[in-house]
């Protein structure tokens, strides 16, 4: 084993805690099991790293099996940073027909006309994603593998996934992209957290949706009936906000999204401050929402009362359009209503 | 404006009828059951509400309601507000011993005490008496209903003593803070 895998591998190991050492090496599945059980999860992790690397040097494992032990770990816990969503655009024809073998070897082949020196490692997982760890280089120097760029794509979905991305490597990637998905152009989805899963099941609509129905039913929600005695003056009331909050945010378990940001580019309106009323200044400001389960938050101030309905389509449109990020602009300047 | 009055309807034999208004609907579920599992003698029957005005399609089904009881969390200042707009869709009636406020909440900081305060001085106008009730725990809460199922006997007037409502209440209605006392 070289100084580079070294590197990064006692860097790896840094990054995983004690309790989640065994199951990911498990996972890696590139030492046997005698080794495996030699191996002492709760030993301090420097004493650990040595053994471990002892254990590689007897697998004559390099930086390949390194990547993989990192991209292991990435997969089983993709909260490691901020995750950015992006949509492709303008599919050609034949988008609908893509295979993986197809993507890997567009993709790879695409990247490594670029640049000499970069390393692509791509897996694809039983639930359709494709990942991606690509470590950039450029002609003269080797690939840089302590930052590599994750992403994640649903093979015939229009849909992207990026961590740690940078902006140099933008038209390459986005390059390549097209070519393997066959699409012709990308947009920022405006939406963006530590939550790969929340992401993905935002934009693809993968949780419980509640749609409007005319025929409503006072369903039992809670399961435990009241006494006889007891009665609530306001059930129907309580139900229509209950149904209101799943309309807008969904019902049963809310995608883990932390925050929303509303960029406001519109003028004030009112008439308590001169200051403030400034006809052709516009009233910047930035409004943030964070919670640790943001949807679940606002569905639970519309479905108590906290918060008077209907929701305002700013909140709703966090579900309905998979976004949380928003500029908020006047329709047309100058205009009031 | 639909008021509600205590008089308008005939009451029924050995029935008590308890209304609990509080915005935040967390304390008064848990008081419900209290009540009515504390509560072998009587029939009593627990009404609860987000805030007044009720709605107009329940009132056939409505029994003569016997006690109307505000709950008010000294956390939120929405608690407090609601309670304040709901006041005034009491007939005047009530407000002869069938009111009752029952503070939550009462411990934490300063700002609830400003709050209890406010809520001092609204009981005291409206001759009605305050009660403090800690709903974190399961003795407080039958602690209150306790409490709350005294106040509702003689306000049904199913104590068996010559106790009405008017004597309960001259006698317990809370007294306005002595620095409030001028208005």
């Amino acid at each position: 084993m070289d100084g580079q895998a070294k590197t990064i591998l006692q860097r790896i190991i840094r990054k995983i805690p004690n309790k989640k050492l065994e199951v990911t090496l498990k996972s890696w599945d590139r030492l046997s099991t005698e080794q495996l059980e030699s191996l002492d999860c709760t030993q301090p992790k420097w004493l650990f790293l040595e053994n471990l690397i002892s254990r590689c040097g007897e697998k004559r494992l390099g930086l390949k099996a390194v990547t993989k032990l990192e991209m292991v770990y990435y997969i089983d816990n993709p909260n490691q940073g901020t995750w950015q969503a992006f949509q492709l655009m303008e599919a050609e024809d034949d988008a609908v027909s893509v295979s993986f073998t197809q993507f890997r070897e567009r993709f790879k082949a695409n990247l490594e006309e670029d640049f000499r020196h970069i390393s692509i490692r791509m897996k694809k997982l039983e639930d359709g994603a494709i990942w991606i760890r690509i470590a950039w280089g450029d002609n003269f120097r080797k690939p840089n593998h302590l930052k590599p760029t994750y992403v994640v794509h649903y093979l015939q979905t229009p849909y992207v996934f990026f961590l740690n991305f940078m902006s140099k490597h933008k038209p390459f990637l986005y390059e390549a992209l097209f070519r393997a998905t066959r699409h012709t152009s990308i947009k920022e989805a405006h939406l963006s957290g530590r939550s790969l899963t929340a992401l993905r099941d935002l934009v693809m609509r993968q949780y419980q949706q509640v749609f409007p129905t005319k025929d409503r039913t006072l369903k039992e929600r809670n399961g435990t009936p009241l006494h006889p005695n007891i009665e609530k003056e306001h059930a129907e009331y309580a139900e229509r906000r209950h149904q209101m909050a799943c309309e807008a945010f969904g019902d049963g378990i809310l995608p883990k999204l932390e925050r929303a940001v509303y960029k406001l580019e519109t003028r004030y309106r009112g008439n308590s401050s001169n200051t403030l009323n400034d006809k052709d200044e516009l009233f910047r400001g930035v409004v943030k929402f964070s919670s640790s389960n943001l949807l679940q938050s606002f569905h639970h101030c519309v479905a108590t009362g906290i918060v008077e309905g209907p929701v305002t389509p700013l909140l709703s449109s966090i579900t309905q359009k998979g976004k949380n990020y928003f500029v908020i602009t006047d329709k047309v300047p100058g205009a009031t209503h | 404006m639909a008021l509600l009055t205590p008089y308008s309807k005939i009451p029924e034999l050995n029935t008590a009828t308890i209304l609990l208004i509080e915005n935040e609907e967390r304390f008064q579920t848990k008081l419900a059951d209290a009540i009515v599992q504390q509560e072998k003698d009587v029939n009593v029957n627990v009404r609860l509400a987000r805030k007044l005005p009720l709605p107009l399609e329940n009132g056939d089904s409505r029994p003569r309601v016997d006690l109307v009881v505000f709950v008010v969390s000294l956390r939120s200042e929405r608690s407090l507000q609601a309670v304040e707009s709901s006041l005034n869709y009491l007939a005047s009636d009530y407000y002869l011993g069938k009111v009752c406020f029952v503070v939550t909440d009462a411990r934490c900081g300063t700002l609830a005490q400003e709050r209890m305060l406010r809520v001092r001085r609204l009981a005291a106008s409206h001759h009605c008496p305050v009660l403090c009730a800690e709903h974190q725990t399961e003795e407080g809460i039958a602690m209150a209903a306790m409490r709350l199922l005294t106040i509702l006997k003689v306000s049904a007037g199913l104590s068996p003593m010559a106790t009405t409502a008017l004597y309960l209440s001259s006698l317990t209605r809370c007294a306005a803070a002595p620095e409030l006392d001028d208005d």
